[in-house]
């Protein structure tokens, strides 16, 4: 037998099982363990796990190849923000409550947390995971034999405790997202959904009342995109994510985002609202702001790019 | 000294990419078609070993000059491959160029690329990769809804995801398996 025919093969089925439910520590410390005994053996998983991961595209989108879903793939997060966020701040305020309803029904009571424009959160689930909200969400859980969540509105971060034979489910738009021990982000705009993750494995699951059941497991670094069309899984790593997580210490944080991006991220926090005329629109800016500190913004573009900047009892408008 | 995620990073980035032209490069210089994927996975072994004392600016001369060092070690050991080959590959520095650019793939060439290494799978195998990637069923769910052993399960989805990987990183997608004996000398064995 080739050796090298063996350490694949070895190989392939760590990466197999890693993406498993069943995966637990001592399975993860075998696997640090075998990388660790030699390079051969390092080099045989990278190769698996990143080309495995190149198929995902599969995965992602079912057999309809869908030409806007490229772009998707390769565009940052941001961009969808700004997409996202211009369609959705009139989609926000609708709750979609009455949909999600009849999934209330488990054996806990239902809890409910919420969070105005600029306000954020931290709430303690009685099996020890925390939720963290971001502006304007609401959220509700129920904590029993089964641990489910339902993410209303706006965005969530959640640090879940690992219970063993207690999967924990945050419910959002036509998708369940099971969890399986770990760190993540969720924010629903309508029917779309932005899934990071920061620690630990995730599945993101179409609801079967949709009709299909597709699936797709995503690992730290990964922010998955789902749409009603499809779900994008994209792979920015670790500090992408954490970077998209700069709203858990009250930051915005932006890398060569354009004006009316960044505009649509503020209005997200804030009821005085940013107005940036077209031109200025497409200026390019980067850095890392208070969320909540509008006025602040504004004297900076004021001050640093000599842009007109014009106040109102509940809007600044911006012109070049 | 470079840290695993940074040397994991670059493998992925700049390495495998180029694994259709160091294929191709093997293919070439070496006698035994048989023999191709071991080698291929030393020389991956040494370059990443190599790279720890400080990541190569210029992967490709870098993983080549590897690729070609270990070609004439193991021919010099092997005796299998003749010494004017050796020879001529010594001579390698300008020809290494020819083999191929960079796979570069977008998102969609990427999907087209991973459903064409999936229709090429055998019928069961590519089943099994199909409900797991696909509809994101887990190994027991796989097992239940074809009504085989997880075992089965695990054996079609090793060899299914090493095929699938060989064809997305440019090879043929085949299913291998193993060579009776492996024509390599084993170096420690000398």
């Amino acid at each position: 037998m080739s050796r090298t025919h063996d350490i694949e093969e070895r190989a392939a089925l760590f990466v197999h099982r890693r993406e498993d439910a069943s995966w637990s520590t001592t399975d993860q410390e075998n696997l640090d363990a075998w990388l660790a005994e030699s390079d051969a053996h390092k080099v045989a998983y990278w190769r698996l796990e990143h080309g495995w991961r190149e198929a995902d595209r599969i995965g992602s989108v079912g057999a309809i190849p869908m030409p806007a879903a490229a772009a998707w793939h390769r565009s940052a997060w941001p961009k969808f923000v700004a997409l996202a966020a211009c369609v959705g701040l009139f989609v926000l305020t609708l709750t979609l409550v009455p949909i999600d309803f009849w999934r209330g029904a488990t054996d806990a009571p239902v809890a409910r947390f919420e969070t105005g424009i600029g306000g954020h959160k931290v709430v303690a689930l009685a099996d020890e995971s925390r939720v963290e909200l971001n502006t304007d969400s609401i959220v509700r859980a129920s904590i029993g034999k089964e641990r489910a969540v339902w993410l209303d509105r706006g965005e969530a971060f959640f640090d879940v405790a690992h219970v063993e034979g207690r999967p924990f489910v945050v419910h959002a738009a036509n998708r369940s997202i099971r969890v399986l021990g770990t760190q993540f982000a969720v924010r629903r705009n309508g029917a779309n959904l932005t899934v990071a993750v920061l620690k630990g494995t995730v599945r993101v699951e179409e609801d079967p009342s949709s009709g299909s059941h597709r699936s797709v497991t995503i690992m730290p670094g990964d922010v998955a995109f789902a749409s009603e069309a499809g779900l994008l899984v994209t792979s920015g790593g670790v500090q992408n994510v954490q970077d998209l997580l700069a709203w858990r210490s009250g930051r915005l944080l932006f890398d060569n985002a354009t004006l009316g991006d960044a505009a649509s991220q503020f209005n997200r926090y804030n009821r005085k609202k940013l107005i940036v005329d077209k031109i200025a629109s497409d200026m390019h800016i980067g850095g890392t702001f208070d969320a909540r500190n509008v006025d602040a913004f504004a004297r900076l573009l004021r001050e640093a790019y000599g842009l007109k900047v014009r106040e109102d009892r509940d809007k600044i408008s911006v012109s070049s | 000294m470079a840290d695993e995620r940074a040397l994991n990073a670059w493998f992925c980035r700049e390495v495998l990419p180029l694994e259709g032209a160091l294929t191709q490069f093997i293919r070439r210089n070496w006698r035994v078609p048989a023999d191709v994927v071991d080698l291929r996975q030393d020389i991956y072994e040494r370059a990443l070993s190599g790279a720890r004392s400080g990541i190569p600016t210029h992967t490709r001369h870098y993983l080549f000059t590897v690729a070609r060092n270990h070609l004439i070690n193991r021919a010099k050991r092997g005796q299998i491959v003749s010494f004017e080959l050796v020879a001529d590959m010594a001579s390698f520095d300008a020809e290494y160029d020819r083999f191929g650019t960079e796979r570069q793939l977008n998102a969609r060439e990427e999907l087209r690329r991973a459903q064409a290494g999936l229709e090429q799978l055998p019928p069961r195998c590519r089943e099994v990769v199909r409900l797991r990637k696909v509809e994101g069923l887990s190994t027991r769910e796989t097992a239940d809804r074809l009504g085989i052993s997880i075992n089965t399960v695990e054996k079609q989805m090793t060899q299914g995801m090493r095929a699938l990987v060989d064809f997305m990183l440019g090879g043929s997608g085949r299913i291998s398996r193993p060579s009776i004996r492996s024509r390599i000398p084993r170096g420690d064995a000398r």
